[in-house]
């Protein structure tokens, strides 16, 4: 079974044969495709020659921040031809799924998160509890809990407050409220090496305070690959999985079963990818990738033959 | 230590541990008060341990109150103490940072004004106390300007944490050569029924997961706080018993540091979970069995008149 992979350097005919033995190929975005608002050289091509070559692509990104229709337009920014938003998978976008065909949630959510979640929800029509703009004085002790919360929520969210990590953990004291996280990221990178803190650093305070473990919809959980799979019917030995992230993508990619390539335009590096190759640790060795490449860009040569 | 362990403690028993120590440390929480009730009978308890000459302090990992701030709720409660009885974790945290870190330069700060306070009175400058929402955009939190003189972080119980306070601690920690120290590990604060409330635990495991780094934490169960006290009082760990009402905090502190443990059941742990540790094979879980147990200081009072 894939996984526990050798970090293989991919060259020349080898990439063409592991395409050749491929339907179905999805990318994680930052660090792989795009850096921020940059697109990594030769990445559109190897998008629009793929789709050309009658492979399936999807994009699968841990990033919680933005809806679908945010990503079109970025990707269309950046100069990838025909990108259509069911191809694009965001932890936002299937945490509303999951919630919607999963726990077929009975009630109201409360949200932990930005604009890119709440847009989801509102589109998967998951009902979200309204966040009362705070009153001067108003106080953990005295304010108003919804009675219809069946579910918490907790994502990346630039205006985390103590206020709102306190009324989480409230509804999260009922054993029938669901606790979900979009992401285990615990930091993301910025321009110029500098990191932001992640939705990992967020849901880890509030499983702190309630003593419960998230249920994690993204990346390395298997989730959003049952959520493309559902739509598309994907054949795992036939999807190949590109990600920067050896404890996020590739993992994912061992977790379902994928073939994984690392490639080396974002977070990890090949040291850090043999180290996991090379531990005696079962779960360390599943974040090491049967492939390694410099960019995606290695895929032009043998898409363009 | 005893060889027996977890035993009720009786009038005769109450007499003998009395005898065998000149010193009582006391948990505040659940052992001499609930928020802001004294635990019936405790202010008479302390108050006749100090006519048998027997000397009191409190340790507590609150960080939300100065020593003074604790002396006045003391005062107010009818529990007759000084300042330098008190232990908190707001002061002790400044000390470590002094003495133990030996900080040459300014904190980023996430807690309380009386945090702010207790640093200020040590001569360490600290940055950041108070709220602190974000602004700009996402590429404006890892350019936030950042002191050039701070040297370390420290967070404690903070009811203004937000996104940026993490975004800058983070920002700071990126610099492996900056301290990293907290207060304390409660993951809940004390509360009078209803809502529970989170606590530092909760706050520092944000800062650390994010930073992919671990604090030094400076309260109990971690011995810093007891040899702070002995340190500045000259204590015979043998002739010292702690008081308190957490197994993995107060008890696990005396067990650390060899003193005599009594746990009282008017706050968090149960006898239950005391034996349970005591049954079970882990050494951890070994150093949170009590020498004894009461169900309210109060109890005590009969040996103290005696």
């Amino acid at each position: 079974m894939a996984g526990g992979g050798g970090c293989v350097t991919l060259r020349g005919a080898q990439i063409r044969d592991l395409l050749d033995s491929k339907h179905n190929v999805l990318f994680d975005c930052d660090g792989v495709i795009w850096n921020g608002e940059t697109a990594v050289t030769g990445a559109p091509e190897v998008v629009s020659l793929l789709k050309q070559r009658g492979k399936r692509v999807f994009f699968v990104t841990n990033n919680c921040t933005r809806p679908r229709e945010n990503y079109v337009q970025k990707f269309s920014r950046l100069g990838f031809a025909d990108v259509a938003e069911e191809e694009i998978f965001s932890s936002a976008y299937c945490s509303a799924a999951y919630l919607r065909d999963v726990a077929r949630l009975q009630g109201k959510v409360y949200v932990i998160g930005c604009d890119g979640v709440m847009k989801e929800l509102r589109d998967a029509g998951v009902p979200v509890a309204e966040e009362e703009d705070a009153e001067p004085g108003a106080s953990i002790y005295t304010c108003p809990l919804d009675p219809d919360v069946k579910a918490v929520l907790v994502g990346y969210d630039e205006n985390f407050t103590f206020m709102k990590l306190a009324k989480a953990c409230c509804y999260l004291r009922s054993s029938e409220c669901l606790f979900l996280a979009t992401d285990p990221d615990p930091w993301h990178p910025l321009r110029g090496g500098r990191v932001t803190p992640g939705s990992g650093s967020l849901t880890a305070a509030l499983e702190t305070a309630s003593s419960r473990k998230a249920t994690v919809i993204g990346k390395p959980s298997r989730f959003m690959f049952n959520c493309i799979a559902s739509q598309f019917g994907l054949d795992p030995a036939r999807s190949l999985m590109i990600g920067d992230r050896l404890e996020t993508d590739v993992l994912f990619g061992s977790n379902c079963g994928l073939t994984t390539v690392l490639t080396l335009t974002g977070v990890s590096t090949l040291q850090e990818a043999l180290a996991f190759r090379d531990s005696q640790e079962p779960q360390q060795k599943h974040c090491a990738p049967d492939y390694v490449m410099e960019s995606v860009a290695d895929f032009l040569q043998a898409l363009e033959e | 230590m005893a060889a027996s362990k977890c035993t009720r403690l009786t009038g005769v028993l109450s007499r003998q541990l009395l005898d065998s120590v000149d010193s009582v440390l006391f948990d505040c929480d659940g052992v001499i008060w609930r928020g802001d009730q004294a635990i019936p009978g405790a202010p008479e308890v302390i108050n006749s341990l100090k006519k048998n000459r027997k000397r009191v302090f409190f340790v507590t990992n609150n960080s939300t109150k100065t020593r003074q701030m604790y002396a006045d709720k003391l005062g107010k409660l009818g529990f007759n103490a000084s300042a330098d009885e008190v232990f908190g974790t707001a002061y002790c945290s400044a000390v470590y940072l002094k003495n133990v870190c030996k900080l040459d330069g300014k904190v980023y700060l996430i807690g309380s004004n009386a945090m702010r306070q207790e640093l200020e009175d040590v001569g360490i400058r600290p940055v950041g106390v108070g709220p602190d929402p974000v602004s700009g955009v996402q590429k404006d939190w890892a350019n936030v300007p950042l002191d050039n003189e701070v040297r370390a972080v420290l967070v404690g119980f903070d009811e203004h944490f937000s996104y940026m306070k993490l975004n800058r601690a983070l920002q700071y920690l990126c610099n492996p050569d900056c301290q990293f120290v907290g207060t304390n590990t409660d993951t809940r604060l004390p509360l009078e029924g209803g809502k529970a409330v989170p606590g530092t635990g909760c706050l520092l495991k944000a800062v650390e997961t994010a930073a992919q780094r671990q604090a030094q934490v400076v309260g109990k169960p971690n011995i810093f706080m007891f040899e702070c006290v002995a340190s500045q009082f000259g204590l015979d760990p043998e002739r010292c018993l702690m008081v308190g009402d957490r197994l993995d905090t107060d008890i696990m502190l005396g067990s650390n540091c060899g003193l005599k443990t009594l746990l009282t059941l008017t706050g968090v742990s149960t006898v239950a979970e005391a034996e349970a540790n005591q049954k079970s094979e882990c050494p951890q879980r070994q150093k949170m069995v009590p020498d004894y147990y009461i169900e309210s200081i109060a109890d005590i009072l009969p040996a103290l008149q005696a």
